[in-house]
């Protein structure tokens, strides 16, 4: 009987062990996922984030009001980054957070002439007036652009570029920065400055959350 | 006389020429250089010299006053707006220098928050002029661009372009009242050593003053000068101790790295009048999420080490009282009683292997706390209870363990042998084994002394953590240790027999109480199919030793390891686990904890309990049962009308596990009583009886 004996005091270190596997997984967690999300486009489209899994996806919070997305539109910087991340196969997708009567705010008619008009580039107008795509990405300013890969995982969110300014003479010394990750990020390479801190008019929230 | 006529004549024209000239230079000096109507606001540079003088520093003034109703920004403009930009264009030996800001005020605005200025305010620019500038005046040129917002944003420019003479340096004595206020509403300069710490999801600001330095203060208020030290919005904690004043703020996790300690931190007195100061902390980057400061303070930093260690020693001790342990420390005993047919070295090689068991068990399991932690997770002690996986193994330890008790299988936990003189070897891994096992199961436990000792612990770094652990340990095998060194003890004891053999038996029954209260605590984690895999699992596995012991044949071992692994696999890998439905049922007058429902009960004036306690904390229940929910303390609470708050840390949740940080703990039971819509709780004692509850209400009335 006694050399057939199962020793318990090697289950007690393989539980150990065991315990160890399992409760240290959620330390890889990654906090860095995109939220998802649905909203209603300026076409009466429902558009899900999780539908575009495979491709990569920008978002961009506009509101054409505001003087420093002027800046970047009257330019032809937004269109310019616009064109170049969707001919690398991103999904643009803009996103109006003004509530209704604030700054900013558009109705879907207005917001298809807004964005034929300004020669948009974008693949979706998302029209978030009640303010909830904007709070779940801590959406702050206008502009404030969030880059997201194919798998999901913010890679960039922050400014458009590193000059503050609402003035258009700035553009010529200002880095793109959501070039730049977008560079980085085709290239394989870590994004050098994947946050940044945005400038620009305030997001016009509603002031009640529904 | 003609001579001196002219001599007169001449003096006059000179004097009146220097009068006029004079005249001429103080009108210049007592203008500005130059003012901008903008759209929204207006703008004046001004110098506060009028004459300027190589190798000298002068001060410039950029006064910009936005519209009534309007504001503009300070250099950090919190979650939205834009810094005043400034772009010099000046002569060579001439350097404009960062501008000074006035303290800012807090502007919010919807979910956001913004720093600024309603009212106008006055950027002070050093303008160094090198010794070698031999100009007779600077050009200065300036484009200026800042933003001013109601609601609306409309960004202002300006232009100027002004010459300030250089000679022998000369106060303007017009602009003398604009400087004076513009240093009056700069915060006064650093004087105090500071330090900024930063954890994944809050930071700390400590500042280095006495008690008496800051009496009186009502508010404290950190303006950060660099990014990702905080969330603007979100409100800020502060508090003095006699370690200094601290302020808490919380910031998004996994967002912009802070490097700045920069900032100005805006203290309130009692009288209502305001102190601002310049703050130049040294950024510390951490990754224990600390206690909160003040909020508790016999468990801050204030707890000095050495007690925190008595503590955890004690609190050790006292867990060996405390019911989970109780099944693992009936077998401790049994051993014990065989005491008596041991020789006096193999007694103390086993209090020892005992001690060696528990140590190395609570160093594993803080070891993947600390991991864990620095991941950014919230959780705390006993968090290996809220992994269905672990439950359900622990349920498969208990039963093989009882099972072998009771005769089934032949495994050596320390016991059986009694009386046959069994080899010391033997002997000392089953004690090794029994400490293991009295560590696991004493986890859910949480003893008196101990609960401050491990809250502290857990913000001290990862040496001093396990420092504590260790006497923690220590204490929790001490009483065993103490008693296999003592031989009066040892003769004491009966003469073995076949008595032993019916107590080992009898003594597999609080095991299999200790399995059918773990899988309680696993059906509600996991769900009933979960539970039934569970169970099924079980079955393999002991069918696995069953086939082990039966045959020694190669084949049929190798299959019995295969049902071994396949059912400790199916344990751990959970795959029937369902989402944890809602479990409670208790009266509807109990409501889940949440910061909302505390805040909300609060802000009604309501006096509050507030309860942490979790289905697998055995403490926590045993108060439930013997103290909180006797027909006396509910009658009393229903009478005071107070509100009952029940945070269920069964499985793991963040919003208690920051709570449970914020009051200095690492784990349950917590019991909070919130008088009358105070957000100061009082902290009643890990123990509870009906007593200590009556005079807690009673306090505070």
């Amino acid at each position: 009987m006694r050399n057939s004996t199962f020793s318990l005091n090697q289950f007690a270190t393989l539980f150990l062990v065991g315990v160890l596997a399992v409760v240290a997984v959620p330390a890889n967690a990654d906090n860095k996922r995109a939220p998802d999300f649905v909203g209603v486009t300026m076409t009466g489209d429902h558009i899900r984030l999780s539908d575009f899994r495979g491709k990569a996806v920008v978002l961009e919070w506009t509101n054409h009001q505001c003087p420093y997305v002027r800046k970047h539109y009257s330019s032809g910087n937004m269109q310019k980054t616009q064109r170049a991340l969707t001919e690398d196969g991103a999904v643009w997708i803009s996103i109006i957070s003004s509530a209704p009567g604030k700054q900013g705010y558009v109705a879907a008619e207005e917001a298809q002439k807004l964005t034929a008009a300004r020669g948009s580039y974008a693949g979706y107008v998302i029209l978030d007036s009640d303010g909830s795509i904007g709070r779940q990405y801590g959406a702050k300013t206008t502009p404030h652009m969030f880059v997201i890969d194919e798998n999901g995982h913010l890679i960039y969110q922050g400014a458009i570029d590193d000059i503050p300014s609402a003035s258009r003479r700035t553009l010529k010394d200002a880095t793109n920065l959501v070039l730049a990750a977008w560079t980085d990020f085709q290239a394989g390479e870590p994004i050098a400055r994947p946050i940044t801190k945005p400038y620009g008019c305030t997001v016009k929230y509603s002031d009640t959350i529904d | 006389m003609k001579k001196a006529q002219e001599l007169l004549k001449r003096m006059m024209v000179v004097m009146a020429a220097t009068v006029s000239m004079l005249l001429a230079s103080s009108s210049f000096a007592s203008a500005d250089l130059g003012r901008v109507d903008a759209t929204h606001s207006s703008a004046i540079l001004h110098s506060e010299y009028a004459v300027a003088e190589a190798g000298e520093t002068v001060w410039l003034g950029l006064e910009l006053a936005p519209r009534e109703g309007w504001h503009s920004y300070w250099k950090n403009y919190g979650d939205s707006g834009a810094a005043p930009l400034l772009y010099w264009t000046l002569p060579e030996g001439v350097t404009a220098g960062e501008p000074l800001y006035p303290t800012p005020h807090r502007m919010p605005i919807g979910p956001l928050m913004n720093y600024g200025y309603e009212e106008p305010s006055i950027l002070l620019i050093p303008l160094s002029i090198s010794d070698d500038f031999t100009g007779r005046s600077i050009p200065i040129g300036l484009e200026a661009e800042w933003l001013v917002c109601e609601i609306e944003c409309v960004p202002q420019d300006g232009s100027w372009n002004a010459e300030l003479p250089v000679g022998q340096m000369q106060v303007d004595d017009a602009a003398r009242h604009v400087f004076r206020a513009a240093r009056v509403a700069l915060p006064e300069m650093a004087i105090w050593s500071s330090e900024l710490t930063v954890y994944s999801a809050q930071s700390r600001l400590k500042l280095h003053v006495s008690e008496a330095e800051v009496e009186g203060v009502s508010d404290a208020y950190f303006f950060p000068a660099g990014e990702g030290v905080a969330e603007y919005a979100a409100e800020q904690q502060w508090s003095i101790t006699s370690e200094g004043l601290f302020v808490d703020m919380q910031r998004l996790e996994g967002g912009v790295d802070a490097t700045s300690g920069d900032g100005v931190l805006v203290l309130t007195f009692e009288d209502k009048s305001q102190r601002a100061i310049e703050v130049e902390a040294v950024v510390n980057q951490d990754t224990v999420v600390p206690a909160k400061a003040g909020s508790s303070p016999s468990v801050q930093a204030l707890l000095p080490l050495w007690q925190a260690l008595v503590f955890a020693l004690l609190g050790g001790m006292v867990l060996n009282l405390m019911p989970c342990v109780f099944p693992v420390l009936s077998l401790k005993a049994f051993s014990f009683i065989a005491a008596n047919s041991k020789t006096e070295t193999g007694r103390k090689q086993e209090g020892w292997a005992y001690t060696a068991g528990i140590w190395v068990s609570f160093m594993i399991i803080v070891g993947v706390l600390l991991m864990i932690k620095s991941g950014g997770a919230a959780i705390g002690w006993g968090f290996q209870l809220q992994e269905p996986a672990f439950v359900g193994s622990l349920v498969l330890l208990m039963v093989l363990v009882a099972l072998s008790l009771s005769g089934m299988f032949n495994i050596t936990v320390g016991v059986e042998g009694a009386g046959q003189g069994l080899a010391s070897q033997d002997g000392n891994k089953g004690a090794f084994f029994q400490g293991v096992l009295a560590a696991l199961v004493a986890t859910p436990c949480t003893a008196p002394l101990m609960a401050p000792a491990i809250g502290y612990a857990l913000t001290q770094p990862a040496p001093v953590v396990f420092l504590i652990f260790s006497l923690l340990a220590f204490g929790l095998a001490l009483p065993f240790l103490a008693l296999s060194y003592s031989p009066a003890l040892a003769k004491l004891m009966p003469s073995p027999g076949p008595w032993m053999e019916k107590l080992k038996e009898a003594l597999a029954f609080p095991m299999y109480l200790t399995a059918a209260w773990l899988l309680y605590v696993f059906n509600l984690q996991a769900g009933a199919t979960a539970t039934l895999a569970l169970l099924v699992a079980l079955i393999v596995a002991i069918f696995g030793v069953w086939l082990w012991q039966s045959f020694s044949g190669r084949i049929s071992r190798s299959i019995a390891v295969l049902f071994m692994v396949g059912a400790i696999a199916g344990i751990i890998y959970q795959p029937f686990s369902a989402p944890p439905g809602s479990a409670s049922q208790e009266s509807s007058e109990i409501q889940p904890y949440s910061e909302e429902n505390l805040s909300k009960l609060l802000g009604d004036g309501e006096t509050v309990f507030a309860y942490f306690t979790a289905e697998w904390c055995i403490t926590c229940k045993v108060n439930e049962q013997v103290a909180l929910f006797t027909d006396d303390t509910q009658a009393l609470m229903a009478e005071k009308g107070i509100k009952l708050l029940k945070g269920d840390w069964t499985n793991r949740n963040d919003e208690i596990a920051n709570l449970l940080a914020d009051y200095g703990r690492a784990g349950v039971p917590l019991y909070l009583l919130f008088p009358k819509g105070q957000s100061e709780a009082i902290i009643l004692p890990e123990i509870l009886t009906p007593g200590i509850i009556a005079d807690a209400i009673n306090d505070i009335e």
